[in-house]
């Protein structure tokens, strides 16, 4: 065990302090448990189909969806924050951005996983690529998805090799070099795809003409869920970093950012988010007035079936939304950690319960009149299969976090040392 | 997808879209494969070894990094923002015209005027017929006594600055020693004569700023005294205040003498390793 | 020419014997599924009991056969499907499903407001022996796909072959009935082309008790329903706030 701690000491950077190999390892063990939960579950749904899940014919989407479009809304902050160091400038950011990309690129990959499994037939997905509908949403989504993916993956390995051993491979090392010059334009796509797929994922339920509750108007061929989703996805996305950063320094017990980050993110969440809130707010009033009206349905009967009331209504707009975008920017709260953190975690409760509200309330309610409202719960396989997900996030972040330099401090001026 | 395939349809809608997406697609693509190519270019050249440095050094903890002004007391403090390249360094010249005014110990091991020292442990002595003799210094050979194991380059094989002069093992530890100086290798020492390069040099040597990076006179007796310093509080046991003996003597071969020391870090510390 | 099938179902009629349900589930070889639910069975054709919601003697009931709409206009599943595996024929109007192109992400059938689309949650399965008396002319389709009524394309097939065979062009219209037609015993089902206005079943479409289901949605449905309630006529704008499901 000796040797083997020996050998691990190698791999972690020798200015960083870590906990042993033996405590890394019991961290990680409830962590693997869940992971293994997960991969047994969802490895049912692929054996023996999709009946493993709770989902019928009337909710065909359910809780992977759901949490699909919130770990993708969540996992926003990687592009935004490459969005402003890289293009905007704004370099004060960059000491979250590595941690920014790796959860990103968690988000993400654990994402596609749930939405292979989610398929009926995962084997034909390249079907989508062969045969694109340009008039479909989910086209948009999957196509910019799996581009999006290839990105945050171009962004890790940079990361990953400036790893204490495999650095020492002159080829690793200059190509982390070469890479990382090219970060800038890896950047640039990533936020031109974010900005499409982000955006595709709420015109997936703006678009559907059968379904008032989430049918919306909007500008061109986009629906104004399109905008609002996109909206919403990079204020959460700063304020779900800063959760995670918090997290991190709390379990390691390590001051790992300057309080200063953490303002800042804040701010840029906090503004966005009250952005969102006002265009929502106007969205809500036309779509009920006007855009459900055409299509025969008067605005309170959505909101006749506990427990989704109008009362959701309220804690999705004002609650989880003007709340925190508020305390997010007002001086005297957003100065104080325990404010910040927990306006944080408002926000992104807010952007969960949007995402609910328009997968799962959506299917809920009925459409043709003699249609009752039903509801469903997921089944342990489907609740697994996402528990699998957090433990390989977790997983991934700690090892991330014990062997790469995910929060390496300035070390003098980088700048300064020309790169030739 | 293509024209081809059953489905395809000639609407602008579908032509924009798949546009944008194989320009994506190129875009991705071009960028990992500019990555490769730069990378397979900087390998061939002489590039390598200067970017791989550079980025270790961005790498290498503060203690590490400190002016070689700052430790010849011409400067009350200053990091190197330069790799440690003096010949490159826009302010050597204003700062080498200050005074210095170092401060040292004595400190039992030898070290010679004629002879330039790199921060990795490494002496280098100019010789008459226009070669440079390259060894470990004191500190060094004390450190690592005899090694497990030696890997010298060959001979006509090329050397950059900072990069690597030769390999040694010792203990289950990898050690890399840097290289002060590049050239080519002319000979190399055995374990009969003492561990050493002869490099024929690639800048001429009479220039002084060839040699500007390296450590002469005086202040290589403050910039060991920093290091032996630093040796002191990484070698001692865990939660006991650092001790200097006066007079001391380095013990031989501490690295046997002291199994038990964090000796990654040692090494690592000592030869430049990030 | 080509044609526009659709079809008018007089509500009047419906008893609610499920007889189309039985033969459309013969004729395209849909699964037995004793383990499925209500939500989670396969039935392309699907008869609904609504009422007028009364519990005294003023209360009324009836049967809508619910089937794919075949929606002409901004057809909700061929706009979303991600990789085309719904269109409409343009030589039919019917709305055509591949399953096997279909990835089955399910989206279709978020997007149809009349939930007529149903996912093959399990493997196909019969009782040992019973697969002897599957269709000929109609796939048997996989696990993890959707499904629908298609207006037995397979019949369309046959027909298409017998008029090729006599050397015509067009086939002959009695050659064509599906199946839910042709089993109904009232003939509340009446099938038709719509683009033909000699067509009666095209002219029934006229008439002002006909109606289709939540209208205002504009998708344009070919099925039409018929019916001198007026409590259920209320179902076409969806706002039939009087019609109360059983």
């Amino acid at each position: 065990m000796a040797s083997a701690a020996l050998a691990d000491r190698r791999w972690i950077a020798r200015s960083e302090e870590r906990s042993s190999l033996g405590r890394f390892l019991l961290w990680l063990a409830p962590w693997a448990l869940l992971l293994a939960a997960g991969v047994y579950a969802g490895g049912l749904c692929l054996w023996f189909g999709l009946n493993q899940t709770n989902m019928d014919n009337r909710f065909a989407f359910g809780l992977w969806i759901f949490l699909d479009l919130s770990i993708i809304a969540l996992g926003a902050g990687a592009f935004f924050t490459g969005f402003l160091v890289y293009i905007l400038k704004r370099a004060e950011l960059k000491p979250i951005l590595n941690t920014a990309v790796v959860v990103g690129f968690i988000c993400y990959s654990g994402a596609v996983t749930i939405l292979g499994i989610d398929v009926g037939q995962p084997l034909r997905s390249w079907f989508t690529f062969w045969h694109p509908n340009t008039h479909s949403m989910l086209t948009e989504v999957t196509f910019c998805i799996t581009c999006y993916l290839a990105v945050l993956s171009l962004e890790y390995v940079p990361i990953l090799l400036r790893n204490r051993e495999l650095r020492k491979l002159p080829s690793f090392l200059i190509f982390e070099h070469q890479l990382h010059k090219l970060v800038p334009v890896l950047a640039a796509v990533g936020t031109f795809l974010s900005f499409f797929h982000q955006g595709s994922l709420g015109g997936l339920y703006g678009v559907l003409r059968g379904r008032p509750f989430a049918f919306r108007e909007g500008f061109l061929i986009w629906p104004s869920t399109f905008f609002l989703f996109i909206l919403s996805a990079i204020a959460a996305g700063p304020s779900f970093l800063m959760l995670i950063t918090a997290a991190v320094e709390k379990v390691t017990g390590k001051h790992l950012v300057a309080e200063d980050v953490y303002r800042r993110l804040g701010l840029i969440s906090g503004t966005l988010l009250g952005v969102y809130v006002a265009a929502k707010s106007i969205d809500t009033l036309i779509w009920l007035n006007v855009t459900s009206a055409a299509a025969g349905v008067a605005p309170w009967r959505y909101y006749e079936y506990k427990p989704f009331g109008t009362p959701l209504l309220f804690i999705e707009i004002v609650l989880l939304g003007l709340l925190p975008a508020f305390l997010l920017t007002f001086r005297k709260t957003a100065s104080r950690r325990g404010w910040l953190l927990s306006a944080a975690a408002l926000a992104c409760g807010g952007v969960l319960i949007n995402r609910f509200v328009m997968t799962v309330q959506t299917l809920a309610l009925p459409t043709l009149p003699f249609d009752e409202f039903l509801t469903y719960t997921p089944s342990w396989q489907e609740v697994a299969s996402f528990g699998g997900v957090i433990g390989y996030g977790v997983i991934l972040y700690s090892l991330s976090y014990r062997y790469l330099p995910l929060f390496a401090k300035p070390k003098g001026d980088q700048s300064h040392v020309s790169l030739g | 997808m293509f024209p081809w395939v059953d489905g395809f349809h000639w609407t602008f809608g579908h032509i924009l879209f798949l546009s944008l997406f194989f320009a994506v697609v190129l875009v991705i693509t071009a960028t990992l494969i500019s990555a490769v190519n730069r990378t397979v270019k900087n390998l061939r050249t002489q590039s390598a070894a200067e970017l791989c440095w550079k980025s270790d050094f961005t790498e290498l903890p503060d203690t590490e990094r400190h002016c070689r002004h700052e430790i010849a007391g011409r400067v009350a403090s200053r990091m190197c923002d330069n790799a440690f390249d003096c010949r490159r360094c826009a302010k050597y010249a204003d700062f080498a015209a200050l005074p210095a005014a170092g401060m040292a110990h004595d400190l039992g091991l030898k070290y010679s005027n004629d002879r330039f020292y790199h921060r990795g442990h490494t002496w280098l002595q100019p010789n008459e017929d226009g070669t440079l003799t390259v060894g470990l210094d004191e500190l060094a050979e004390h450190l690592v006594g005899k090694p497990d194991s030696i890997r010298m380059p060959a001979i006509g094989e090329r050397i950059e600055t900072n990069g690597t002069a030769w390999r040694m093992t010792k203990n289950g530890n990898e050690i890399r020693v840097r290289a002060p100086i590049e050239g080519e290798v002319v000979e190399t020492g055995g374990p009969a004569s003492g561990w050493y390069l002869k490099i024929r040099p690639q800048l001429d040597p009479a220039d002084p700023v060839t040699l500007r990076h390296l450590l002469r006179g005086a202040e290589v007796r403050w910039w060991l005294s920093r290091e032996l310093e630093r040796l002191q509080l990484q070698l001692r046991t865990p939660n006991t205040a650092p001790s200097l003996a006066d007079g001391g003597v380095l013990v031989n071969d501490m690295m046997d003498a002291i199994p038990e020391a964090d000796w990654n870090n040692v090494l690592a510390s000592t030869f430049l390793e990030a | 020419m080509s044609a526009r099938y659709g079809m008018v179902i007089d509500l009047d009629r419906c008893t609610g014997c499920g007889s189309c349900m039985v033969a459309c589930a013969s004729e395209n070889n849909v699964p037995s599924l004793p383990q499925a639910s209500d939500r989670t069975g396969l039935t392309p054709m699907l008869v609904r009991r609504i009422s007028n919601g009364k519990q005294d003697e003023s209360r009324r009931e009836a049967f809508v056969p619910i089937l794919c709409m075949q929606c002409e206009h901004e057809t909700p599943c061929v706009s979303v499907c991600p990789q085309q595996a719904v269109e409409v024929d343009k030589a039919t109007g019917i709305v055509m499903q591949m399953p096997q192109r279909c990835l089955g992400c399910r989206y279709c059938m978020t997007a149809c407001p009349y939930h007529a689309r149903y996912f093959n949650w399990w493997d196909p399965a019969w009782p040992a022996g019973m697969e002897k008396s599957l269709s000929p002319g109609v796939a048997v389709r996989m696990r993890g796909v959707v499904e629908k009524c298609n207006l037995c394309h397979g019949r369309l097939h046959s027909a298409q072959e017998k008029a090729a065979g006599a050397g015509k062009r067009e086939i002959d219209p009695a050659d064509y009935v599906p199946a839910c037609v042709e089993a109904c015993p009232t003939g509340a089902i009446r099938f038709g082309n719509l683009a033909d206005d000699n067509d009666p079943v095209s002219q029934e479409t006229h008439s002002p008790e006909a109606f289709r289901l939540l209208a205002r949605i504009g998708t344009e449905p070919k099925v039409f329903y018929k019916s001198k309630e007026p409590w259920v006529r209320a179902l076409a704008d969806g706002s039939g706030a009087e019609v109360k499901r059983g």
